[in-house]
């Protein structure tokens, strides 16, 4: 027992009692080294775990960390330097297998040795800030073995052939591959990278570059794409089955530089194969092919898209200002959707939809749809013939789905307002000769030009169904209250709205007595039930269907015109006239006149009547007397023409005044309004907001604009501003 | 003919301000015979019925002062005056400009002409006289432009001196601009029936032959502003009346 001091109760540590042999720490290494030799030399197994990490514990306790830790260090060194000899004694193809071998028993060797040196790993080396056993032991293969002058160069280009061969087409061990270049991974990141990856992107760099040019001077575009696809859908997998994922957008990257990107222009503009040829061939894989290709690559996809821009634009371009192709409206307009369908397919097949190729087709249409100034007036006559025979039969929702692709044409137009104007006239010709096929159609597509344009768009023409609907029933009234006449000839009257429907002057003409009286009856029956309205007969619209009897007897109901009415029915009670006396009679106007007896006497299989001379032309010496020998296969004979026809050029010059004309009044209703809420605007300012509200109408011109601003300028609307002259006042 | 004399200074219901009624009173004996001579004056050129110088009666006047009845000065007398019938001077007018002038005979009225000159040519005031001399041609009730022979001339008056090479131009371009409109008649003619059917009469008076007083305004600005010939800071863009934009482009066409 000994002394205790009363005051602390300490407790000592117990000390072992230790030999301490001057010799102990090499004699305790000898044990070691000889252990890891072993080891390396694949001959452990007599080896005591616990008695060599008690060893390695006892170094490390009496201070010998150091030591064991140089130790360890220069053994394993040594080792690796005797391996490295070997691997690169190695011949051929068993270089690699030699290293990979070398590789995994330094492993095996390694992880022995970290657990044999574990105390010394997480003492020592902790406290020293070393590194710890594995990563050096890592290192030092890295050093002496991958970095052996002799196996660094020699282990890359083994590597290298091996992935070239692979890409010519043989077939190398993948699985070889995956392991050694694991070890490159297990080396740390930047020993991947610097050893390994980069020189791999530049080999596969160089490998593409060349095979690149060679696809593209013996390739058409659609097979270059496929090659480059493959090889691209071949990296992908390579990186898949032997190489850090991480890899996979670098090399990707490479392949889309040099096989897509370096090659964009020459592919996209290639003859006879480019994205031109693709398109008008509506090769959809090819296409599809491109745009998922070109979309790996910065401005791949501007780049197509551009290009079919241009083409768009160039081939509707031509479409719109060929003259031939504007000969026949109806054809125009179903060349102009055929191939925005056409573009819309290709769109949605092979460019999934995407919408800035949606923006570009819609741009591209807009543009050179106005660049012919009768595309509005085509559209109408379009609409105008399907109205009138070409939905005849088609089911209600085939009727929408043609109304709903005019209706896109429709809003590529710049100038609508002289779309509304023909419309107008061709309304008013098919429901005035009653020639429309489907009631519901028509209302459908006002309906949708309503949704598009507003309701002002649309008022004047539902008021012309409108008048069309009272006008039945005013008839049903007529005969109704005058049962009388339900015997002598039928009248059936349009009562038209002055102002819903285009406007016509009244022409003169002396009607038949039979129907004058009729329309006398008509007309006081009219304006007893409606007050303060005035009638007059548009002449120049009606039509009348007479029954004939012809010299041998032929019997045949002809549809005329009304002018064409008023000059047969004088042949009843003369057999002979001259165009004076016709003239005279029936104070039809020169122009019309001869339009009139040109149609009933010059038109073969129509000349109901015969002239002296039988010239081409009407002359005013001409005389004419019913043609008695007249025949026709058919009991009815239409004469008559109400159809809407492409306009002449004098019409068409008026028409285009009447709109000028127009507009003049929006674009100072406009001005107006803008200037009544801002007070004062800058000229920049209102030419802009003026434009973008008559936007849905028609494009404004400047010069216009300023022209309606001075005009209200001089009428006191407007004034200059005394010391800012870009601003205008809105005076109240 | 008011006597001044009879009016009390400081009265407390006077209108005038105090100072003119004190100058008044003071020089009245003298303003007494100076507006006599006014008067005088006056009467020898004026028509005895109408009471009023007419045509007639300027040219006798031009003549006396020694200036051309198409001088500039003698817009500037009526322009001293405030003369609001064109080729008529009344009393009160008469008297307004002589008044302000000092002339009470037609030696210091002659006199008086090169400093109204001066007067006018200070440019907010000659900015006040371009404008006035555009409504001084305006004859009729209603009426807002005047026809391009007459503005032509005006403007040769008014800026030749000042502006020569503008108003030569601008003279020019009007003149074929007329004659534009004269042989493209035909053309027009469908159009023109058709517009006055349409009555937007006024529209044909912007178009046709006539200047109104933005544009003449606009012009005056034109010389003050652009440079000429070369008119490098005009941008017919801006707010720029649309006949100058329209004689921008003729000018550019003709020094291609």
């Amino acid at each position: 027992m000994s002394n205790q001091k009363k005051r602390n109760f300490q407790i000592e540590a117990f000390k072992h009692r230790v030999v301490v042999d001057p010799k102990y720490a090499d004699k305790t290494w000898q044990i070691l080294e000889r252990a890891i030799h072993q080891i390396y030399n694949q001959d452990a197994s007599g080896l005591s775990f616990e008695e060599l990490y008690r060893n390695a514990y006892n170094m490390v306790l009496h201070k010998f960390g150091e030591k064991l830790y140089t130790g360890f260090i220069a053994t394993m060194t040594a080792h690796l330097k005797e391996k490295s000899k070997l691997i690169e004694a190695a011949q051929g193809g068993s270089f690699l297998e030699e290293l990979n071998k070398k590789w995994n028993e330094h492993n095996k060797a390694l992880e022995m040795i970290r657990d044999i040196l574990m105390y010394m790993d997480r003492t020592y080396i902790e406290s020293t800030k070393k590194p710890h056993v594995h990563p050096m032991g890592l290192s030092l293969w890295r050093d002496n073995v991958v970095h052996f002058p002799k196996i660094h160069a020699r282990l890359l280009n083994t590597l290298l052939d091996l992935v070239q061969k692979e890409r010519t087409g043989e077939v190398i061990d993948r699985g070889l591959m995956r392991n050694v270049i694991k070890m490159f991974m297990d080396l740390g990141e930047s020993v991947y990278q610097d050893d390994f990856e980069k020189p791999f992107l530049e080999a596969s760099s160089e490998f593409y570059k060349v095979e690149s040019q060679e696809f593209i001077e013996s390739c058409d575009c659609g097979d270059y794409l496929k090659k480059a696809e493959k090889r691209l859908t071949e990296e992908i997998d390579r990186v898949a089955h032997y190489l850090d994922a991480k890899s996979e957008d670098k090399i990707t990257s490479v392949v889309e530089k040099e096989m897509i990107a370096n090659h964009m222009q020459r592919l996209v503009h290639m003859e006879n194969s480019g994205l031109v040829n693709m398109l008008l061939n509506d090769k959809y894989d090819d296409l599809g092919r491109m745009y998922s290709l070109f979309r790996r690559v910065t401005n791949g996809l501007v780049t197509v898209r551009d290009v079919m821009t241009l083409h768009l634009r160039e081939m509707g371009k031509q479409l719109v200002t060929d003259p031939e192709k504007s000969k026949d409206p109806v054809e125009f307009v179903q060349r102009l959707l055929d191939e925005r369908d056409k573009y819309d397919k290709i769109i949605s097949t092979a460019f999934g939809n995407d919408k800035t190729f949606q923006n570009a087709l819609n741009s591209s249409f807009e543009y050179f749809i106005n660049l012919n100034a009768r595309s509005p007036e085509f559209i109408s006559l379009f609409v105008d013939d399907k109205l009138r025979k070409g939905l005849k039969g088609i089911a209600e929702v085939d009727v929408e789905v043609v109304l709903d692709k005019v209706m896109m044409l429709f809003r590529y137009l710049q100038e609508k307002d002289v779309f509304e104007k023909y419309y107008k006239q061709h309304l008013a010709k098919r429901l005035l000769s009653g020639k429309t096929v489907s009631d519901d159609a028509e209302r459908s597509l006002i309906v949708k030009l309503k949704t598009e344009c507003g309701y002002q768009f649309t008022s004047k023409l539902e008021g012309m169904f409108t008048d069309m609907k009272t006008s039945e029933d005013t008839m049903r009234g007529f005969y109704g209250s005058h049962p009388e006449l339900s015997e002598g000839p039928t009248l059936i009257v349009q009562v038209l709205t002055t102002g819903s429907w285009p406007t016509q002057p009244a022409v003169p003409c002396n009607l038949p007595a039979e129907v004058s009286v009729l329309c006398e009856k008509f007309r006081s029956f009219y304006l007893g039930t409606h007050t303060g309205r005035r009638l007059s007969w548009q002449t120049n619209m009606g039509t009348a269907d007479i029954k004939a009897v012809f010299g041998k007897g032929q019997k045949h109901e002809l549809n005329v015109s009304t002018f064409q009415m008023c000059v047969l029915m004088l042949f009843n009670n003369a057999d002979r006239l001259s165009y004076k006396e016709i003239e005279q009679a029936t104070e039809i106007p020169a122009s019309d006149l001869k339009r009139c007896l040109q149609s009933l006497a010059c038109v073969k299989g129509k000349n109901v009547i015969k002239k002296e001379p039988m010239s081409k032309d009407i002359g005013e010496e001409d005389s004419f007397f019913v043609n008695d020998k007249f025949t026709s296969k058919f009991y009815k004979v239409k004469i008559g023409t109400v159809v809407a026809q492409k306009e002449t050029e004098p019409e068409k010059q008026e028409t285009r005044q009447r709109v000028e004309e127009d507009r003049k009044p929006q674009i100072e209703a406009a001005i107006v309004r803008i200037m009544k809420s801002r007070k004062i605007l800058d000229h920049n300012n209102i030419i802009a907001e003026v434009t973008k509200q008559l936007q849905p109408r028609f494009l404004a011109n400047p010069t216009e604009i300023k022209k309606r601003i001075e005009s209200l300028i001089e009428r006191d609307f407007l004034e200059r501003d005394n010391t800012d002259r870009k601003l205008y006042r809105y005076l109240a | 003919m008011r006597r001044s004399a009879s009016k009390k200074p400081n009265q407390p219901n006077s209108v005038t301000s105090s100072a003119t009624d004190l100058s008044r009173s003071a020089s009245s004996k003298g303003s007494t015979k100076e507006m006599d001579r006014i008067d005088q004056l006056f009467n020898q050129y004026a028509n005895t019925s109408s009471r009023v110088i007419d045509p007639e009666g300027i040219e006798k006047l031009c003549s006396n002062l020694e200036v051309s009845h198409t001088d500039i000065r003698i817009l500037m007398l009526a322009w001293k005056m405030k003369a609001e019938k064109q080729g008529y001077f009344t009393l009160d007018e008469w008297r307004r400009a002589l008044k302000s002038l000092r002339a009470d005979t037609m030696r210091k009225l002659r006199k008086a002409l090169p400093e109204l000159e001066k007067e006018v040519r200070v440019p907010s005031n000659f900015a006040d006289f371009y404008a006035y001399a555009f409504r001084y041609c305006l004859t009729e009730e209603k009426q807002k432009s005047i026809d391009v022979e007459t503005i032509c001339q005006l403007l040769d008056i008014v800026l030749g001196s000042t502006f020569r090479a503008q108003v030569d131009y601008f003279v020019d371009y009007l003149k074929v601009w007329i004659h534009l409109f004269i042989s493209e008649d035909l053309i027009f003619q469908s159009f023109y029936q058709f517009v006055i059917i349409s009555s937007h009469y006024e529209q044909i008076q912007n178009d046709y032959k006539v200047i109104n007083m933005d544009q003449w305004m606009g012009f005056y600005r034109f010389c003050n502003e652009i440079s000429f010939p070369d008119m490098t800071n005009y941008n017919p863009e801006l707010a720029w009346p649309l006949i100058l934009d329209n004689f921008f482009e003729w000018m550019r066409e003709k020094q291609a």
